[in-house]
C-alpha cells in the first residue's frame, strides 16, 4: 500500500494542453475519484500515474518513488478498464495470472492470489471460461480480479461502470465499495457519473478543462462548493443560479437583488464584493421549497412537474427565467399554471462573485 | 444472414419474385456459369479425351493422368514443374509471410511517425504489373549491368554475386524471391488491417501486465489474428499454384535455364499451346489443368474444412 | 518513455525494407533518362547534363501501337468494373434481401470462384470464344475478367448490404415503391465506400493481367498495355534505352495514380480485409 503524490504536472501534445498545474496527494488507503465532464483530462491524469502516457511536466511519486520514468509494470500499479481488456484467447484463470507469469512469481503464490481473488470475486464457477462466455458483469469482475493479483500499491479504475446497464451498475458499485473496506487499498477512480463520485469516494476530485476545480469529501464538495463549476457539477438535478448584484452593505448586512430576484438581505460581517458587483447566487433543488421561511424568497409560475413518487421535482419560471427547479416532497404537488412562493434559508444559499469563486459569508 | 425478408417480399406472387430474381441474379449467374464454370468442367471432360493428329477425338478415361503422372516423357517434365511449385510456395510461406506479419506489426505500433509514408512506399510494387517486374530484377541482377554486383560490393558482399537468373540451381529461388518482393504488401496490408483492428486498451492492459513490445505481439496480437493468417496462406497457395505472368515474362516459355524454373503455370501454357520443342495438345493441356484444380481443391478443402473450423475470429 | 534504442530499430528496419521496395524503381526510372555508355558506366548516378537522352522514349513512343495498347487497356479495365460492379451489386442484394429455397447454395456456388482460378479453364474458354466469333477481340477479355470478378465482389458487397439498415428499405416498401427502384436508387448510392474496395481487388488484377490478352489475344489492335510492354521488352531486349523508358512509361501512369488515391486504395483493401 502507498501514498500517491502528484507535483505540478503538465500534459500536452504538441500545441493542445491538456493537463494544467496539477497538484494532489493521496494518503494511503484512501479512495479518490476523478470526476469531470469529457475532456476535462481526468483519463489523461490516471493514464500518467499509470505510465500508460508520459509526462511533460511535472512528478509523480508512488510511495516514495518518483516513477516518471518507469514502465507501468514497474511502478506496482493496477488497472481495470472502461471496456474490461480481457485477452479473449484466454479463459478467466489465464487472463489474472498472465501477467504474473512474466514477473517470475513461483506458481504456489500465483495459484495462492488467484484463490484468494476468485473467492473475493465469487468467480471460482468461472475460471475455465472464455471472456465470450461471460455477461458484462462476469466480465468487469474478473478485470477487477486481474488487478487485484497483481496486489499493487494503488488500484487504478478508469470509467468501469460505463458498459453496464443501470442495475449491474448499482450491484457492482456496491461490490467495489466493499472491495476498498476489505483490502483497505489506494484506490483511483475515474467517472464522469457524479453520483458514481458521491457514493463511492472518500475524497473527490472535481477537474475542469485540465485543471483541478475543487479537492474534498463528498459532502463539503456538495455543502461548499468552492466555486461555480464544482456548485453546478456536483448535485443532481444541478443548482439553480441567479444573477445578481449588491445593493448595499451596510453594518454587518449585505443586500442583493436581480433582474429575477427580489430584494433579499443576508448577515454578512465579511463579504468581500462591493457595492455594484455581480455576483451569483446559488441554490439547490432540494433547498427550495414552498414551506421554508428564509428572507430569500422567489414568485414563480409552475410549468412542468415530474412526479417521481415521494420526491417530485416542479420546474417553474421567474420573471424571464425558466427551468428553476424546485424539489417537492409528499402527494400536495402543484399543478401547472400554479403560483408558487419559494423559499430558502440563509445557510442553503452559495454566493459566487464575478471571476465564478465561492464568497465567504459569515 | 439477414432477418425475415419483410411482409411485402414475402406476399408477392411467385411469378412476379421469380423474374425479380431472375433479374438481379440472371446477368452474374449466366456470366459466371459460362465462362468461370462450364470452362472448367469442360476442361476436365476434355482431359479425359484424346486427339489424333488427324484431330479425331476419342474417349480414353482416365489414360491421359496415367501418361501425365507415369509416362518419363511427360510425366518428368509434370514432376519437375510440380516439385518447382512447390519449392515456389515454400519460399512464400517462409518468406513472404512472415517479413509481411513483421512489417505490419512494425507498422501497427501506436504512434509511429511517417507511417503512411512507409505503408504507402512499401506497398507500390504490389501495384505494378507483374511485367514490369520481372524485366526491371532482370536487368538489376543482370551481369552486363552490373547493379546488383555493385550494390553487394558496396556491403562488401562483393563475392556472393552470381548469374543467379542464368543458373538452373538458383534461378527459381531468384524468382520466387522477386515475386516475394513484388507481393509483400498483400499480407502486409491484410495483417495490418488485423492488427488494427485490437483494441487499444487490450495492449494497455498487457503493458500494465509488464509485457514488453514484443511479447505483446507474440502472446497478445499473434494469437488475435492467426484466422487472417490462415486467409494469407490459402491465398499464398491459390496463387502460387496458379502463377504463370513472372515466370513467363523473364524465362519465356521455356522457364529455362533447363526447365529450372518451370512451374505448373507454365508447364499448362507450354502443354496447351506448345512451342519450338512440342506441338500443342489440347487433351493433354486440359488434362494438366484438371491436375492442378485438384490440386488448389485439395488445399482449399483442408484449409477450409480443418484450419477455419478450428480458428475463432474475435470481434470486439 | 520507450528506449531510443528500439525506436530507432524499428525506423531502421522499415526504412530499409522501404529503400529495398523503391530503389529498384527509382533505378530504372532514373537509368531510362540516361544515355546508354551512362547506364552501363554509373547505373547508380542520377542522369545530368552531359548524361541526360530521351532517345529510348523516343522509339517506345515512336511504336504507333503504343496509344492503341493503352485505349485497350482502359476500354477493357473500366468496362470490366462496371459490369462487375452493377451485376456484383445486382446479385449480392438478390442474395442477401431475398431468402428463397437454395439461396445459400447459390451464394456457395458463386463463391467459389474466389478460390478456384479461372484460368485452368482456359482450353475451354478459347474453344468457346473462338466459336462464338469472339476470338480476338476486347469483348472477350470483358467477358472473361466479368466472370473472374464477380465471386469477390459479390462476396465484398454482400456484406456491404447486410450493414445498411433494414428500415430504409422497409420505408421505401410502405411507400409503394417497386423493388427495382428501391435497389437502384435507396440502396446502389449507399454502396460508394464498397466501391473502393471492390475497385482495388478488380482493377489491378485485370490491369496487370498478362495471360488473358496472351491467349484470347492475337492482333496488335487488341493487345493491352501489359501485353504490348511484354511484347516489345522481349523484341528489343538488348535495346537498354528503349526497355528502360518502356519500363518507365509503363510504370509512371500506375505510380502517380497509386499515389494519387493511396488513402483510397488501402482503406479499401482494409476494409475488405476485416470482412
Amino acid at each position: 500500500m502507498a501514498t500517491l503524490r502528484i507535483d505540478k504536472l503538465n500534459k500536452s501534445y504538441g500545441e493542445a494542453v491538456i493537463l494544467r498545474d496539477i497538484d494532489l496527494s493521496i494518503p494511503d488507503g484512501e479512495f479518490v475519484v476523478l470526476v469531470g465532464p469529457s475532456g476535462c483530462g481526468k483519463s489523461t491524469l490516471l493514464r500518467m500515474i499509470a505510465g500508460l502516457d508520459g509526462v511533460t511536466n511535472g512528478d509523480i511519486f508512488i510511495g516514495d518513488k518518483r516513477v516518471n520514468d518507469l514502465e507501468p509494470s514497474q511502478r506496482k500499479i493496477a488497472m481495470v478498464f472502461q471496456s474490461y481488456a480481457l485477452y479473449p484467447h484466454m479463459n478467466v484463470k489465464k487472463n489474472m495470472t498472465f501477467g504474473l507469469k512474466f514477473s517470475g512469481m513461483p506458481q504456489p503464490e500465483v495459484d495462492r492470489r488467484v484463490a484468494d481473488a476468485a473467492r473475493m470475486l465469487r468467480l471460482e464457477p468461472l475460471l475455465d471460461r472464455r471472456p465470450r462466455d461471460l455477461s458484462g458483469g462476469q466480465r468487469q469482475r474478473v478485470a477487477i480480479g486481474r488487478a487485484i493479483v497483481r496486489e499493487p500499491d494503488v488500484f487504478l479504475f478508469d470509467e468501469p461502470l460505463s458498459n453496464l446497464d443501470a442495475a449491474l451498475r448499482v450491484s457492482t458499485r456496491v461490490e467495489i465499495a466493499k472491495l476498498h473496506k476489505l483490502l483497505k487499498a489506494t484506490m483511483v477512480y475515474v467517472t464522469h457519473d457524479q453520483i458514481e463520485a458521491m457514493t463511492l469516494a472518500d475524497r473527490i476530485v472535481v477537474m475542469n478543462q485540465g485543471q483541478i476545480a475543487q479537492v474534498g469529501k463528498p459532502l463539503d464538495l456538495y455543502y461548499t462548493p468552492a466555486n461555480l463549476f464544482v456548485a453546478g457539477f456536483i448535485g443532481s438535478p444541478g443548482m439553480n443560479f441567479f444573477d445578481a448584484t449588491v445593493d448595499k452593505k451596510e453594518g454587518g448586512a449585505v443586500t442583493l437583488s436581480g433582474p429575477n430576484l427580489p430584494a433579499f438581505t443576508l448577515d454578512a460581517l465579511h463579504f468581500a464584493p462591493t457595492v455594484g458587483a455581480k455576483v451569483k447566487v446559488g441554490v439547490r433543488p432540494e433547498h427550495l421549497s414552498a414551506t421554508a421561511t428564509g428572507r430569500f424568497r422567489i414568485v414563480a409560475a409552475v410549468e412542468l412537474v415530474e412526479r417521481l413518487g415521494e420526491t417530485s421535482f416542479a420546474y417553474v419560471r421567474v420573471g424571464d427565467q425558466a427551468q428553476i427547479i424546485a424539489e417537492m416532497k409528499g402527494r400536495e404537488v402543484p399543478s401547472v399554471g400554479d403560483v408558487v412562493t419559494l423559499s430558502a434559508a440563509d445557510r442553503d444559499l452559495h454566493i459566487f462573485d464575478d471571476a465564478g469563486q465561492r464568497v465567504v459569508v459569515d | 444472414m439477414a432477418a425475415m425478408p419483410s411482409q411485402v417480399v414475402a406476399s408477392m406472387p411467385r411469378a412476379r419474385f421469380a423474374w425479380l430474381l431472375l433479374f438481379f441474379l440472371g446477368p452474374s449467374v449466366a456470366i459466371y456459369s459460362l465462362i468461370s464454370i462450364y470452362p472448367l468442367v469442360a476442361t476436365m471432360a476434355l482431359s479425359t479425351y484424346s486427339s489424333t493428329s488427324t484431330g479425331e477425338h476419342f474417349f480414353v478415361g482416365f489414360a491421359n493422368f496415367e501418361t501425365l503422372l507415369t509416362d518419363a516423357v511427360w510425366s518428368k517434365p509434370f514432376w519437375n514443374a510440380a516439385y518447382n511449385n512447390l519449392k515456389f510456395f515454400l519460399v512464400h510461406m517462409l518468406v513472404q509471410n512472415p517479413v509481411g506479419i513483421a512489417l505490419a506489426g512494425l507498422l501497427s505500433l501506436p504512434r509511429l511517425p511517417l507511417r503512411v509514408i512507409y505503408r504507402t512506399l512499401i506497398f507500390l510494387p504490389t501495384m505494378l504489373s507483374v511485367v514490369i517486374v520481372g524485366f526491371a530484377w532482370n536487368l538489376i541482377l543482370s551481369p552486363l549491368w552490373g547493379v546488383a554486383e555493385g550494390a553487394l560490393k558496396l556491403v562488401g558482399l562483393g563475392s556472393w554475386f552470381a548469374p543467379w537468373l542464368g543458373r538452373p540451381s538458383t534461378a527459381l529461388l531468384t524468382l520466387a524471391l522477386i515475386s516475394v518482393w513484388q507481393f509483400v504488401g498483400i499480407p502486409l496490408m491484410l495483417i495490418y488491417a488485423a492488427l488494427l483492428n485490437i483494441p487499444d486498451e487490450l495492449v494497455d492492459a498487457a503493458r500494465v501486465d509488464g509485457l514488453g513490445q514484443l511479447r505483446i505481439f507474440l502472446y497478445i496480437k499473434l494469437p488475435l489474428i492467426l484466422p487472417t493468417i490462415g486467409l494469407i496462406s490459402i491465398l499464398t497457395f491459390v496463387g502460387n499454384f496458379n502463377a504463370f505472368d513472372l515466370i513467363y515474362s523473364v524465362k519465356g516459355a521455356l522457364a529455362g535455364p533447363n526447365f529450372a524454373s518451370d512451374i505448373l503455370g507454365t508447364f499448362f501454357y507450354r502443354t496447351y499451346f506448345g512451342n519450338q520443342l512440342q506441338v500443342g495438345d489440347p487433351s493433354m493441356g486440359a488434362t494438366v489443368a484438371t491436375v492442378m484444380f485438384f490440386v488448389i481443391l485439395a488445399g482449399v478443402c483442408v484449409y477450409l474444412f480443418l484450419i477455419q473450423r478450428r480458428m475463432h475470429r474475435y470481434t470486439f | 518513455m520507450r528506449p531510443l534504442v528500439s525506436k530507432v530499430g524499428v525506423h531502421a528496419v522499415l526504412g530499409a525494407y522501404t529503400l529495398l521496395a523503391v530503389f529498384p524503381i527509382l533505378l530504372v526510372v532514373m537509368n531510362s533518362f540516361k544515355t546508354r555508355n551512362a547506364i552501363f558506366g554509373s547505373p547508380l548516378s542520377p542522369p545530368n547534363a552531359e548524361t541526360f537522352s530521351l532517345i529510348g522514349y523516343h522509339k517506345v513512343l515512336g511504336n504507333a501501337h503504343v496509344g492503341t495498347y493503352f485505349a485497350n487497356s482502359m476500354i477493357v479495365t473500366l468496362g470490366s468494373m462496371f459490369f462487375v460492379l452493377l451485376f456484383g451489386a445486382m446479385a449480392a442484394w438478390a442474395l442477401t434481401e431475398y431468402k428463397f429455397k437454395g439461396s445459400n447454395w447459390l451464394a456457395l456456388y458463386l463463391s467459389i470462384g474466389i478460390m478456384v482460378p479461372i484460368r485452368l479453364g482456359s482450353v475451354a474458354i478459347v474453344t468457346m470464344m473462338r466459336e462464338a466469333g469472339l476470338n480476338d477481340t476486347l469483348t472477350a477479355l470483358v467477358l472473361v475478367y466479368i466472370a473472374q470478378g464477380l465471386p469477390m465482389a459479390i462476396f465484398i458487397l454482400s456484406e456491404f448490404i447486410e450493414q445498411i439498415p433494414r428500415d430504409l428499405r422497409d420505408a421505401a416498401r410502405c411507400d409503394g415503391v417497386p423493388e427495382t427502384r428501391i435497389f437502384f436508387e435507396v440502396i446502389a448510392p449507399l454502396l460508394r465506400p464498397a466501391i473502393a474496395t471492390v475497385a482495388v481487388f478488380t482493377i489491378v488484377p485485370i490491369w496487370n493481367d498478362l495471360w488473358f490478352p496472351l491467349i484470347l489475344t492475337s492482333s496488335e489492335s487488341t493487345h493491352t498495355i501489359t501485353l504490348g510492354v511484354q511484347q516489345f521488352l522481349g523484341q528489343y531486349i538488348t535495346d537498354w534505352n528503349s526497355v528502360l523508358a518502356a519500363l518507365s512509361l509503363a510504370i509512371l501512369p500506375v505510380v502517380v495514380i497509386y499515389v494519387l488515391f493511396s488513402r483510397q486504395l488501402i482503406s479499401g483493401l482494409t476494409a475488405g480485409a476485416v470482412k
